[in-house]
């Protein structure tokens, strides 16, 4: 279901006189829309839905990275990153299917679950300060950060954890540009 | 024609606000400049869920390279540093932290309030490295005895000579069992500890609590926009005569005209306006002795074990506490001298990215850390060295055609070797105090990053080597004061701005005696 859908429709009675200054119930793009995906070749982006999917799963009816619309707007993200990080990005996503195909000979969408947690090895290893230096591991603690976080901030997330617990509600006071 | 004012105050931060409130007051009639626009805090700020944000909390990549503090929440509030650039060599990135607004930094700074003490005003006698202050601790305990009722500071006495006790609103709340452990495991080895000492209220900001009293008694003209260019001389009297300024939104070129002039743009800034206006700088010294604090955050991340998985919770976690300086008070102890404090503080869930897991088992263990944590950040002394400096890059020009800054700073040994020392004796008093250790490192954020950049328009008794007299009023030219934290000779591990409001107040005083007494 979109997020326009869910919108209720201004009640009748709720609408200003004609002659005061309305203001308009206005949607974000993200409520209403889906990005188009663009960055990522396509086997690319199915490595990114794996890896999505792996670091964040859905749990007990919390909407995982895959629900949470991530791969997309990592996808977006990315496209607006400087080229250190597209090019992490996009050399570890390959670097992740050329792995499983020389393992295990399938992509990485392909691998079974204990397949990937070989491949996905580095992101066990003890956590560092510095971006770690060996390109792979980078890109997954890099991946790691981000997919969670914007599972995280996604409304399917937060429209769920915030019904258990009030803190999860993404609320933050936003300051205009300022003149 | 435009009046000619008893003082002209360059900005209306802490510094600035301090020199307004205190000098309006007096009956001096002052004209205040400040290069932002003023907040409107109903229009400029409103409640928005994250996911409507366009790019989901993250921010656009790259807007703030150098502000790790900015969110997408508060993009619009830092200095855009396209508009205002600066330089440094790529080796040595230098992450300066400003906000354009009437306030300034005033309108978000943390509040954490620390006075100086004679371990920093005579640091020289104590180790016989870099320089004495021209003053003394009991010069400005005055001053610091009236800052803090005015900015309401709590706190708690504690008799500390390394951190001298203030007018607080006295802090007694009770610590939390994680606290009192943690205290005791640090007292088990001489760690002294106290409450945080912090402005209270809604807001502590120069907009709240200086501005409207300099206003409301008629002495002080407030101008917003007003990005200064250069401050003006006489060349007859060698005196300044106003300042040179570019109205932001036309970029209409102005000139005010002024008596005595107060620099209070903060650190870099004023310096930068000082270089500029080729003035203040028969020393040489102008623009050197860059230092700050160094930040180690997230020195240690520890875990409270009895309260993994929800239990235990009732009257463990909560609350915090800071530990002053312990190093080298007395004898010289360490590889390294002065000193660094911490912060610390219980109940927080840590980073998701410390622990080396992901998908349930991640979610399982952060859900058992879940407000579990303890948590610190150290800040240390960084040593005050000639080296360390700014000085005009003559390539580069901000949107006003204003030149820009080089900044060339280095953490030392000094600094690298306190580091580990914090990381590894806040490692072990986490351990003693029963806590397990998820993660640590002694990884100090870049220079310029803990927003306390000071000392380069230093004080002193000899012109030869300082820019400003003990009340700072330049060597060189008498009817020009810089009251901001670019007056420091050195600064402990306390956060600054308690001490620059208390200079700016004393410097204040002294300028509206003076114009009383007809010297200047
Ligand atoms: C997020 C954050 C947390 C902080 N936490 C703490 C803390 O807990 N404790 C602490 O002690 N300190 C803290 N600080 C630092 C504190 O805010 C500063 O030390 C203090 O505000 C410095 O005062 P100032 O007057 O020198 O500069 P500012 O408050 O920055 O004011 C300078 C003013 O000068 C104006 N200006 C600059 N250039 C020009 C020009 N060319 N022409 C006209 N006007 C100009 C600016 O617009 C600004 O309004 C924090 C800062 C930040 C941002």
């Amino acid at each position: 279901m979109s997020g326009a859908e869910q919108q209720p429709a201004t009640p009748k009675a709720a609408r200003a006189p004609i002659d005061e200054t309305p203001t308009l119930q206005i949607a974000t793009t993200d409520s209403a829309a889906e990005t188009v995906e663009h960055y990522f070749s396509e086997s690319q982006f199915q490595v990114l839905e794996r890896l999505s999917d792996i670091i964040a799963p859905p749990i007990s009816g919390v909407p995982g990275a895959l629900a949470a619309g991530v791969p997309a707007f990592l996808d977006f993200l990315t496209s607006q990153s400087s080229a250190h990080i597209q090019n992490l990005y996009r050399d570890g996503l390959d670097a992740l299917n050329h792995q499983a195909q020389s393992r295990f000979k399938t992509d990485f969408k392909g691998t079974t679950a204990s397949q990937a947690d070989e491949i996905l090895a580095p992101l066990r290893k003890p956590w560092t300060y510095e971006a770690p230096a060996e390109p792979l591991q980078a890109f997954l603690v890099l991946a790691k950060g981000q997919i969670l976080q914007g599972t995280v901030n996604s409304r399917e997330w937060i429209s769920v954890v915030s019904k258990r617990d009030r803190r999860a509600s993404g609320l933050g006071t936003y300051w205009h540009t300022i003149d | 024609m435009s009046p000619t004012y008893d003082v002209l105050i360059i900005g209306s931060g802490a510094s600035g606000g301090m020199a307004a409130y205190t000098l309006a007051q007096k009956g001096v009639n002052c004209l205040m400049l400040d290069a932002g626009p003023e907040v409107d805090f109903t229009r400029d700020r409103s409640l928005k869920r994250v996911y409507d944000l366009p790019y989901r909390g993250f921010g656009r990549p790259g807007q703030f390279p150098h502000v790790t503090q900015a969110s997408e929440f508060t993009a619009n509030v830092w200095a855009d540093e396209k508009q205002n650039p600066y330089t440094y060599d790529p080796n040595d990135p230098y992450y300066w932290v400003r906000i354009r607004l009437v306030g300034g930094k005033s309108l978000f700074w943390g509040r954490a309030s620390w006075r100086l003490s004679d371990y920093e005003f005579k640091c020289k006698d104590h180790d016989d490295f870099g320089d004495n202050w021209p003053i003394g601790y009991s010069d400005l305990a005055p001053y610091y005895d009236r800052v803090e009722p005015l900015f309401r500071v709590s706190g708690r006495k504690e008799g500390l000579p390394q951190l001298p006790d203030g007018v607080f609103i006295e802090d007694n709340s009770v610590d939390s069992e994680s606290v009192k452990r943690f205290v005791k495991s640090c007292a088990a080895v001489g760690i002294p500890t106290t409450k945080g000492r912090r402005a209270t209220g809604q807001f502590a900001s120069s907009v709240n609590l200086l501005l409207p009293d300099a206003l409301a008694s008629g002495n002080l003209t407030l101008v917003s926009n007003a990005v200064v260019r250069n401050i003006t001389v006489d060349r007859n009297t060698g005196l300044v005569n106003g300042a040179n300024f570019v109205d932001r939104r036309s970029k209409r070129e102005m000139h005010a005209k002024a008596r005595v002039v107060m620099v209070g743009a903060s650190c870099l800034e004023s310096t930068r306006l000082l270089l500029n206006s080729g003035i203040a700088n028969s020393s040489g010294v102008l623009g050197h002795y860059l230092f700050d604090e160094f930040y180690v955050k997230n020195i240690v991340q520890a875990i409270v074990p009895e309260l993994r998985n929800g239990s235990g919770r009732h009257g463990v976690i909560r609350g915090g506490g800071y530990i002053p300086r312990f190093r080298n008070l007395k004898t010289r102890e360490k590889n390294f001298i002065r000193g660094y404090a911490v912060d610390f503080g219980s109940g927080g869930t840590p980073d998701p990215t410390y622990f080396p897991l992901y998908g349930e088992a991640l979610q399982k263990e952060v859900n058992a850390c879940k407000e579990a944590g303890f948590e610190m950040t150290a800040m240390g002394e960084v040593l005050p060295r000639f080296e360390n400096h700014v000085r005009i890059d003559p390539n580069v020009q901000d949107a006003f055609g204003i030149p820009a800054l080089h900044i060339q700073a280095r953490y030392s040994d000094n600094e690298h070797a306190m580091a580990r020392d914090a990381m590894d004796t806040l490692d072990e008093r986490c351990r003693a105090a029963g806590f397990e250790v998820l993660v640590k490192h002694s990884q100090m954020v870049p220079p310029g990053e803990s927003i306390h950049e000071l000392g380069t328009c230093r004080m002193g008794d000899d012109p030869k080597t300082s820019v400003l007299n003990k009340w700072n009023q330049s060597h060189d030219v008498k009817n020009l004061f810089v009251v901001d934290g670019s007056s420091f000779v050195s600064g402990g591990s306390q956060n600054p701005t308690l001490t620059i409001l208390a200079l700016s107040m004393r410097s204040s005083e002294y300028v509206a005696a003076q114009l009383r007494s007809g010297n200047l």
